[in-house]
């Protein structure tokens, strides 16, 4: 007799099946689960379960979101398949069938070219799951500014406007106490050449003109200085296991370094007056599509909840989630590799609604 | 029995012995009807008479050993069966794992029954999950 074993760790889950033959494995992972219940969906033999996902996610309770029930599951692995956002992975002898090709598998993917990309960090703020990080070397201020500067010592009087006025914190004086042994207010004054930008504002601001300083930037700075020292480089890292591919990357870089792939096409209708605004599809939405809008003056009444489509991927988690069936998302497209499997063909299309 | 069989096939008595995992003078000694228990040999018949999943079942709780259990059975089956995986098969390979044949792979996300070694026990109808498996008796050996 064959039999499943379960492990449950914390909210995750694992599911194994042993025999002489293979070893399979299906693992869920709760924090990457984004509720939508497509592995209820497609199960071949109601194994899975979508928890009370609006309860869960808004009282942050110790539940998982989906519960699989280890008697019911073949593991045949469809789930894992068919998760949009591979909170389930399932292996046969440690392998992924992620990398198995008579498996058929989502076509989606997320990318940042390092060679378009500027580092403006814009995608890692905007992304809805955290899952960009920008990493960027500045360039050295001092190679962007040419000019020259002196204090003359011997005029100044140490009164520390300009260490109080430079904007860019390159004068640094000694202050101390005068004693009749030495009677100043400051033992020296120094400027910091690295930080230095020539802004002029000492020379300007120094009641005794004990400085002199030029900016040549303007007049020499094609000589002096080299536009390969401007440049900013960086790298970029997408964390797949986070990205749920939704486009707001590839919509707001500004130099078109980002490109995103999504798997299902369709459409998104809220009905505005079933909706109840209780704001659970837009704590479950991972991709931050729907919002509730802001009165544009007052005495308007805006609609409900605001949808921004270009981002959604039509996981259907907020539908499932809407307590009074006011969401519907339809999956008119699912991009799939394909496989020779008649029944697995059909299982994918079945995610078409 | 299964000795008996096997050198009907043709073996010699050296590659019975190996097969079963026995003395091959013990081999010559049933072969030749010596120290035979007449008991036994008619327990053994009644048990091969069995339906095939009592058969294979009982069988391989006494050896406790799959390639011995296959061995037999497959010599001692008179019936002969095909099977059909239709296309609703999703490839979990629960079947695999149940065949005490070994008469199970899966191919391209399907699962293929070798009918030479199919015995007909149905373990693997009874498990499948999309219920994709036929298996048709062929010939009833009588």
């Amino acid at each position: 007799m064959v039999v499943n074993t379960k492990e449950v760790a914390e909210k995750d889950m694992n599911v194994k099946r042993s025999s002489d033959e293979e070893n399979r494995e299906l693992s869920y992972k709760d924090e990457i689960c984004v509720g939508c219940g497509i592995c209820e969906n497609i199960c071949p033999v109601d194994a899975i379960e979508l928890g009370d996902t609006g309860a869960i996610i808004r009282t942050d309770a110790d539940v998982s979101k989906i519960t699989i029930d280890e008697d019911k599951c073949v593991l045949c692995g469809m789930c894992s398949v068919a998760c949009p956002a591979d909170a389930l992975d399932f292996k046969i002898d440690d392998e992924s069938i992620i990398e198995m090709d008579e498996y058929p598998h989502l076509i989606k993917s997320a990318e940042i070219d390092d060679d378009t990309c500027v580092f403006c960090k814009a995608c890692e703020t905007a992304c809805p799951r955290e899952a960009i990080t920008i990493a960027r070397n500045l360039p050295e201020r001092s190679k962007l500014v040419t000019g020259e500067i002196e204090i003359d010592k011997d005029t100044c009087i140490s009164c520390g406007i300009c260490e109080e006025m430079c904007p860019a914190d390159a004068i640094v004086m000694e202050h101390h106490s005068p004693t009749s042994v030495d009677p100043t207010v400051s033992a020296d004054i120094e400027v910091d050449k690295e930080k230095c930008v020539y802004c002029l504002i000492c020379r300007k601001s120094c009641p005794v003109d004990a400085i002199k300083a030029v900016c040549r930037s303007c007049s020499y700075g094609d000589y002096d200085l080299k536009p390969e020292d401007a440049e900013t480089e960086g790298s970029s890292f997408i964390d797949e296991e986070a990205c749920i591919n939704c486009g707001w990357c590839e919509e707001i870089c500004p130099v078109d370094a980002a490109a995103v792939k999504k798997s299902f096409k369709g459409e998104l209708n809220i009905d505005q007056d079933k909706c109840t605004v209780c704001g659970a599809c837009v704590d479950i939405c991972p991709c931050n599509v729907l919002s509730f809008p802001q009165p544009s003056e007052s005495g308007d009444i805006p609609e409900k909840v605001f949808k921004d489509e270009k981002f959604c991927i039509y996981c259907g988690a907020c539908e499932k989630v809407c307590p009074v069936e006011a969401i519907d998302v339809k999956r008119t497209d699912v991009d799939y590799t394909p496989t020779k499997s008649s029944s697995w063909k059909s299982k994918m299309e079945s995610l078409k609604s | 029995m299964t000795a008996v069989e096997l050198i009907r096939e043709g073996l010699s008595q050296k590659e019975v012995a190996k097969i079963l995992e026995m003395d091959r003078s013990t081999v010559s000694h049933y072969l030749n009807g010596r120290n035979l228990s007449w008991n036994s040999i008619e327990v053994a018949e009644i048990i091969t008479k069995f339906c095939p999943k009592d058969f294979l079942t009982l069988t391989y709780a006494l050896l406790n050993n799959s390639e011995k259990t296959r061995i037999i059975v497959k010599t001692c089956s008179k019936k002969k069966f095909q099977a059909e995986i239709e296309e609703s098969c999703i490839g979990c390979g629960l079947c695999a794992d149940t065949c005490l044949m070994n008469a199970i792979v899966l191919d391209d996300l399907k699962a293929h029954i070798d009918s030479n070694w199919c015995n007909g026990c149905l373990m693997c109808s009874d498990v499948c999950p999309t219920n994709s498996i036929k298996i048709l008796e062929v010939e009833n050996g009588s």
